[in-house]
């Protein structure tokens, strides 16, 4: 026994299958061990390597998993501390079937086989552990959540074979039916149907299925009158039902569906009506199973009734863009499918917290600014927003406030939850700077507008891309028309903006080279986000402001309205326009690389030809800038 | 001058002849070496524990592993100080002849690694020594040495923390010779990798 040993025993025993193993089992497990540090895009094993006697867990850093599949790498998963990878030994004879290569540099632990296998055998847990996380073939997060703890897989053709796989995988489906007597009213019934928002209910005598409501019978025999909201459920019941065993594979659920012409099956435990009822797949849960299609999630994301639910959906969002991109999708369509999306979860949001709160006191709007105000947040980027409600009697006012400050911490909270970040500029609605009424707001778009420059420290020009996510349109409207007419023929203001695009650093030096940061943890890497990105959007902003151009918020959209209001410089526009499309899908991929806002690209991993595509992309900017300052004349603030 | 007369026709004990006999083959194994004294003059001070571990084929085997606090009773009676820490400890204690005599067995003809090693060889020389034996045969290699010669530094030392925070070694709270022994394997297997060892 030594200390080290101890320590690594230590490590293990927080994470799952260790945690069902006794300390001593693991300070015996732990001496036999191999510590291995992999450099840096160091391979571990390949496809087709003979296996190795051990099996592996993180220590520290991060292992990619990945198959190559017609000679593309696809990436399986990202292994980080505590999860366990490479099993195959443990059930199968032949090679490895994925490659596993280290993301950064990482420290594993290599557990023997030989060693291991005893502990296995005699421990069912931690048996069953392992075949799950062997069998697991799916990078469903929701999946992750219901198997509790990290699974790995290891045996999956991922790209090109995973329609077919799919067929063959379970189902989740709602284990937790909504039920009720064969003597309930039909109009509780559906009151019931309604708060729990499920779209049916199924009739049980002591927990045996023997018959089902969905909403198409509250349509065809309610709402058309042949039946009173008031008599028995068992008159309008469909009867008898279709059931199913657990464990029923999308093919053959989908096989049953069609052969009885039913949306939904019930699963009980021997597959008959005449034992417990288990669970309900409705068509809607096939639909999940297939894809992580857009409609799917918007409509999952109505549903949620919890920051939690969220989270998974905005977590099948990121894949959704994953291999979005990967399928070369056009860039400005992601853009928009994504913000939908976002849009949705905020609203949702902003809906869980007044479900709490209560109806609130007064109309408002809840308005996203900054990148999601812009319809251009594909990563998990700071959340910012405002507040505006009606004006309200004074003597109201401090509650309606009160309330809505209220509203705005929950919400914000509930996006944190999610993933999303507070702003660190606090820029959100919960803040008692940005949740006014609409006279407040107005004063401060007028000062902002006619006196720049004298309180400037709080003037960020985010505020100038907005978009409503809940609430009265009026109130946007009311807004953008204050901004639009103080906007007209004010010079000062478009100097002050001017002048705040210009100010940012420039991405090249003299000698047309990359200027990276110079220390802090991202040295060496080039800050894209404020040297790339945010002037072409001070860009485009300012122009529209200045050519009155309204509701369109999204920097490529705007950059290609402007090539037709302006039609002298559409070049330059148009230009723009695709670069920031390029520079915004480096920023992407980075980001999806890295799990993070993919602010900071590492150049040394860009191949050459894909940082000469960087570099051409930057000098649309040169002449947008020139153009900035003909125009306005910059003189006031520079 | 003349030394090697003196020690001519000396008897060495069996553990020494067994280690001198080892080195007619060389070694890939490296064993890492971290030791605690009492202070930094090896003609004075003694060895309070001793840790390390083996390196086999760029890793590091935990049960490869040789770990033992010093039993110095007579050191501290001289000096005039407590010993119950030793005595606490709950790791393996050994007297100093039985620990040397055990380490040696242990590190056979492997290469040594450490950090400022050459501090630590003297340690076990002048404690060899006193057990009759000569003097270490072993390869030793120097991780300090090995991120100057990997940066092309001259100027300066670099204490093992300051290694292990640029090479991003997490630190632990716990301080033995075996948690250094570890994160100088660790640093080590960094090292020898970025310098193209093999």
């Amino acid at each position: 026994m030594n200390t080290i040993a101890e320590h690594i025993a230590d490590f293990l025993k927080e994470y799952p299958p260790f945690n069902h193993l006794t300390f001593e089992e693991l300070s015996e497990i732990a001496m036999s061990i191999r510590v291995v540090n992999l450099d840096k895009h160091k391979t571990l094993f390949q496809i087709n390597d003979v296996l190795h006697d051990s099996f592996y867990v993180v220590a520290s850093g991060v292992i990619n998993l990945s198959v190559i599949a017609d000679a593309e790498e696809t990436l399986l998963n990202k292994c980080t501390e505590g999860d366990i990878f490479g099993l195959r030994p443990f059930f199968a004879k032949n090679n490895y079937m994925m490659t596993a290569k280290a993301r950064e540099e990482s420290i594993v632990y290599a557990i023997p086989i030989a060693t291991f296998r005893p502990f296995v055998a005699n421990n069912s847990e931690v048996l069953n552990f392992l075949l799950e996380s062997f069998a697991v073939n799916t990078r469903n997060p929701k999946d992750k959540e219901n198997l509790i703890g990290k699974l790995i897989s290891d045996n999956v053709f991922y790209s090109d074979q995973q329609s077919e796989m799919q067929y063959f995988q379970s189902l989740s489906y709602n284990i937790s039916p909504l039920k009720t007597t064969i003597t309930a009213i039909v109009q509780e019934v559906a009151q019931l149907m309604t708060e729990t928002l499920k779209n049916n209910v199924v009739i049980c005598e002591n927990n045996l299925p023997i018959g089902i409501v969905t909403d198409s019978d509250m349509r065809s025999k309610i709402a058309t009158g042949r039946y009173p909201v008031t008599v028995s459920v068992d008159k309008i019941m469909s009867s008898p039902v279709i059931t199913v065993v657990e464990n029923v594979s999308l093919a053959e659920a989908q096989l049953l569906m069609l052969k009885h012409n039913v949306t939904h099956l019930c699963v009980t435990q021997d597959g008959t009506d005449k034992s417990d009822l288990k669970g309900i797949i409705s068509e809607h849960d096939l639909i999940v199973a297939q894809a992580n299609n857009p409609g799917v999630l918007i409509k999952e994301i109505k549903r949620s009734q919890n920051p939690k639910e969220l989270k998974q959906i905005r977590e099948r969002l990121t894949d959704l863009v994953q291999t979005s991109i990967s399928k070369n999708i056009p860039l400005s369509h992601i853009f928009n499918i994504a913000s939908e999306i976002n849009l949705a979860i905020i609203k949702r949001s902003v809906e869980l917290s007044i479900l709490d709160l209560g109806s609130p006191p007064a109309r408002f709007a809840w308005l996203s600014i900054g990148s999601q105000g812009r319809k251009e947040q594909l990563l998990l980027t700071d959340q910012d927003s405002i507040l505006i409600f009606e004006d309200v009697s004074a003597d109201k006012y401090r509650d309606v406030k009160d309330y809505f400050l209220k509203l705005g911490k929950r919400t914000t909270a509930t996006l944190e939850k999610i993933g999303y970040e507070l702003c660190p500029n606090g820029h959100m609605g919960s803040n008692m700077l940005w949740c006014k009424s609409l006279t407040d707001w107005t004063k401060q778009y007028d000062s902002w507008m006619n006196t720049p420059g004298e309180n400037s420290n709080d003037l960020s020009s985010i505020f100038f891309d907005y978009e409503i996510t809940f609430g009265e349109q009026r109130i946007e409207d009311a807004i953008g028309n204050v901004v639009f007419k103080n906007a007209k023929n004010n010079t000062l203001f478009f100097d002050f903006l001017g002048n705040d695009a210009l100010r940012k650093n420039s991405p090249l030096t003299f000698f047309k080279n990359f200027i990276v940061e110079e220390e802090g943890t991202n040295k060496d890497k080039f800050d894209i986000k404020t040297r790339a990105l945010m002037p072409l959007i001070d860009g485009a902003r300012l122009f529209t402001l200045c050519f009155d151009i309204r509701g369109i918020n999204n920097t490529f959209q705007r950059f290609k309205q402007l090539s037709i209001t302006d039609p002298k410089h559409a070049e330059i526009y148009l230009s723009c326009a695709e670069a920031f499309l390029i520079l915004s899908k480096f920023r992407t991929l980075e980001g999806l690389k890295n799990d993070n806002s993919g602010q900071f690209i590492n150049l040394n991993e860009l191949s050459k030809i894909e940082k000469e595509k960087l570099k051409n992309a930057l000098a649309p900017m040169r002449e947008l800038e020139e153009l900035i300052k003909n125009k306005f004349q910059l003189t006031q603030f520079s | 001058m003349l030394d090697w007369l003196k020690n001519i026709n000396k008897e060495y004990p069996e553990f020494w002849k067994t280690y001198v006999s080892k080195f007619d083959k060389k070694s890939s194994r490296f064993v890492i070496l971290s030791t605690e004294t009492s202070g930094l003059n090896p003609d004075k001070d003694v060895i309070l524990s001793i840790g390390s571990f083996a390196i086999i084929d760029n890793s590091i085997v935990i049960g490869d592993s040789f770990e033992t606090v010093l039993l110095q009773y007579k050191f501290f009676h001289d000096n005039g100080l407590s010993n119950e820490f030793l005595v606490e400890s709950k790791m393996k204690k050994l007297g100093e002849p039985d620990a040397i005599k055990l380490f040696i067995e242990f590190l056979g003809n492997s290469v040594l690694v450490g950090h400022h090693i050459d501090f630590d060889v003297e340690m076990i020389n002048a404690a060899l020594e006193r057990l009759g034996c000569g003097r270490l045969k072993n390869e030793a290699l120097d991780v300090d040495v090995m991120h100057r010669k990997l940066n092309d530094v001259n100027d300066k030392q670099f204490s093992l923390d300051e290694l292990c925070a640029t090479y991003k070694i997490t630190k632990s709270d716990r301080n033995s010779s075996s948690e250094d022994a570890y994160k100088t394997a660790l640093l080590f297997l960094k090292l020898k990798s970025r310098l193209g060892i093999k």
